[in-house]
């Protein structure tokens, strides 16, 4: 009778001391997978700007498919005036680094177009979280696109739970709109910089630039690209400004400018870009004789 | 059920399944130091291991890298020579019977499966020094290779004893001693399954075991979600198991694409219960069918607790409580033995697939959401859903009600057992 009770004293003994750690530990766990888990779908956001249909950033996706080998997949978003959707193409499936590109049937130039475009972002963002699954992603800007998503992430971007953004790159995004002045601040200015503490904390931003002559691509002047620092430095983890000359920088030529394409892989896509060093082909060449040799013996 | 003790009565007087239970019973001890000491090294040294993780182990026991460096070499010694143990066992018990020398043909079978387990890369000039690997399939010669250790312990057994006692009256060979007659036959022997070894070297890197787990692989990687494909593919693995081909599918698939998709889902909406796919074979098989490790034997162990007479089985039980606790249940299978005893293979079957069912009914009904959070595999069964759930009491409930329900189908099977007992206690009387 006695050695019973030691036994089933034991027993219960046992089951609390691994009933009850593991309680605790489930708990840390869960909350360490709510905060860290990121799903494997990864896709790159691109918001073309103003004037601009979904079709946009084509030739840019052509480069990149070609240089990086990987076919990404095309999703097209386009929002219509009323919040409707219409899709063209598709993510493909077990492709985690898909590109979506969200386009607006109003896509006019100003303050109060910028700001609805923002909105509409938002509805179609909320809808592809919903439906893919997604957790993470980057984005991509061209001209008023950035400021559009810039809106967005400051305006709406928290309504969407559990969803981070790692990477934002804009190029030639008039953050102080036409204004090629450094010290008056037009509306889109004012307002951003007022929303700048509602930023993701995390969020590394890339502002790239093109230059024609020294103050402007043709279109955005330079200055007001510059300005960009005001909204993102020190509300950001990281916000880094590069300025691309040369070749093909007029505004429209920028996204499929070849050094720009570059940074976008290094950078927003966050490859390993080989180097192109011919000494390097050769050697990788011989190696391959090498082998067929070794094989004929 | 007397009908099954009179079949389990013939059976077990067979030559080869007495040789079998014989060669396991002496091979247990080994086993069992073995599998208490990877219990110990999978649940409290290694990163993921349960109790490793749920004790923090890492932030407190001092020399931890020492630890687990000191548990994985003893754990490695034993591991890798069991199959060969077995090999040897099997021989020496079969040439016993026929009353031949024991140790010469036990010695005999463990070169003739170590032989189909060379590493034939070994041999192939055109790799570099170090790329060739082992010298021997390390693999084959762990539990995985118990199977075709006692087929070779069979087979050589057989056929060194007929030599031995067939040479004695031959003319030529009556001038040789035992060594000259035992040297031939190990030659012979040699000679064989060095053809049959390199030849399927040809066919499968891992030798004669390697082909054997392409196969069922092949057979069973990817059931899919739908129920009855999960029960099929579990039984038929643990059909597997009772034969000594221990683990040729890794059941326990956090990794596998349905999982993450749950978790995903599991982490977007702060709840299991969206999961996209709530039956899988990591859902109803890891969570509800695997106490203990395949054949549900932790219910195994507290229905000998409950229902045997027989000490042999208490003993065994106790014993291997610890590991089946974390789901290593090896020494359970190999001590009592359950491999190859016909009476327990019906249980070892049918309480996991009733488990599984029972789970596929709760969770399509929804009446239990599916696990979703990956845990470690040495995860006490019990607590496998309830945490995997993210701790959902009606998981835990479902859990309990399968122990429950699979201690009672053991239940009957082990009381079968122990007339054994009576008999051979009768028999000593």
């Amino acid at each position: 009778m006695r050695r019973k009770l030691t036994i089933g004293g034991l027993a219960i003994v046992l089951v609390l001391a691994i009933f009850i750690p593991s309680v605790l530990w489930l708990h840390q766990r869960v909350a360490h997978y709510k905060t860290n888990y990121r799903t494997p779908l990864d896709p790159t956001i691109m918001v073309p700007g103003s004037s601009a249909s979904q079709d946009r950033f084509d030739t840019l996706i052509t480069q990149l498919r070609e240089e990086t080998k990987t076919a990404h997949s095309v999703l097209k978003v386009k929002v219509a005036t009323n919040g409707q959707l219409s899709y063209t193409g598709s993510i493909r499936r077990g492709d985690n680094q898909p590109f979506i590109v969200i386009a607006f049937e109003n896509n006019h130039d100003g303050y109060t177009n910028i700001n609805k475009q923002a909105q509409w972002l938002n509805v179609a963002f909320k809808s592809l979280v919903k439906t893919y699954h997604f957790n993470h992603f980057s984005a991509l800007g061209h001209s008023n696109g950035g400021l559009i998503l810039s809106l967005f992430l400051e305006n709406y971007f928290a309504q969407t739970k559990n969803v981070t953004i790692d990477r934002l790159m804009t190029i030639a995004t008039p953050y102080n709109m036409e204004s090629d002045s450094t010290t008056t601040e037009t509306d889109m200015l004012k307002e951003l910089i007022a929303g700048r503490s509602k930023l993701p904390k995390n969020l590394t931003v890339y502002s790239v630039a093109g230059t024609e002559n020294y103050s402007s691509d043709g279109t955005v002047p330079a200055n007001s690209v510059n300005q960009g620092k005001y909204v993102f430095q020190n509300h950001v983890a990281h916000y880094t400004q590069i300025t691309v000359t040369g070749d093909d920088t007029t505004h429209s030529d920028l996204p499929q400018n070849k050094q720009i394409v570059l940074l976008i892989r290094q950078y927003l896509l966050q490859e390993t870009v080989p180097e192109k060093s011919p000494t390097k082909k050769r050697r990788r060449v011989s190696r391959a004789a090498d082998v067929r040799d070794a094989g004929l013996q | 059920m007397q009908a099954l003790w009179r079949f389990n009565q013939r059976v077990s007087h067979w030559r080869a399944m007495r040789v079998i239970k014989q060669a396991l019973r002496v091979t247990y001890p080994f086993i069992l130091v073995m599998t208490l000491i990877s219990a110990i090294g999978q649940s409290c040294l290694t990163t993921n291991g349960f109790f490793f993780q749920i004790y923090h182990i890492g932030q407190w026991l001092p020399g931890l890298d020492l630890w687990q460096g000191a548990f994985q070499v003893m754990g490695l010694v034993v591991n890798n020579v069991v199959a060969v143990i077995v090999a040897f066992a099997t021989g020496y018990f079969l040439a016993l019977t026929y009353k031949r020398s024991g140790l010469a043909v036990g010695l005999v079978s463990a070169l003739a499966f170590l032989t189909l387990n060379v590493n034939y890369e070994v041999l192939d000039q055109t790799k570099r020094a170090g790329e060739q690997g082992a010298q021997f399939v390390e693999n084959n010669l762990g539990p995985q290779g118990i199977f075709l250790a006692i087929i070779v312990g069979l087979s050589v057994g057989w056929f060194v004893s007929k030599l031995l006692a067939r040479t004695t009256k031959w003319h030529w060979f009556e001038r040789l001693t035992l060594t000259g007659r035992v040297a031939w036959a190990l030659v012979i022997v040699l000679v064989l399954n060095v053809l049959i070894g390199y030849g399927l070297s040809w066919l499968s890197e891992g030798g004669l075991n390697g082909l054997v787990y392409l196969g069922t692989n092949a057979l069973i990687t990817n059931p899919g979600h739908y129920g009855v494909m999960i029960l099929a593919v579990t039984t038929f693995n643990n059909l597997m198991w009772w034969l000594g081909l221990i683990g040729p599918v890794g059941l326990a698939g956090n990794n596998s694409v349905r999982s993450l998709q749950n978790l995903a889902a599991a982490v977007q909406h702060g709840s299991v219960w969206h999961a996209p796919y709530p039956v899988t074979l990591h859902t109803l098989g890891d969570a509800y069918a695997n106490f203990g490790g395949a054949g549900m034997t932790l219910a195994l162990i507290i229905a000998i607790w409950l229902g045997s007479r027989q000490i042999h089985y208490r003993r065994i039980a106790t014993q291997t409580f610890l590991p089946n606790l974390v789901n290593l249940n090896n020494a359970t299978l190999l001590g009592l033995p359950v491999l190859y005893n016909p009476i327990l293979l019906i249980p070892f079957l049918i309480a996991p697939a009733v488990n599984i069912t029972l789970a596929w009914c709760a969770i399509t009904w929804k009446l239990v959401p599916p696990m979703a959070y990956p845990m470690p595999r040495t995860t006490p069964g019990p607590l496998m859903a309830y945490l995997g759930t993210g701790g959902d009491w009606r998981a835990l409930l479902l859990s309990l009600v399968c122990l429950t329900v699979s201690v009672l189908i053991y239940l009957p099977f082990v009381k079968l057992l122990n007339q054994e007992d009576q008999e051979a206690t009768d028999d000593a009387a």
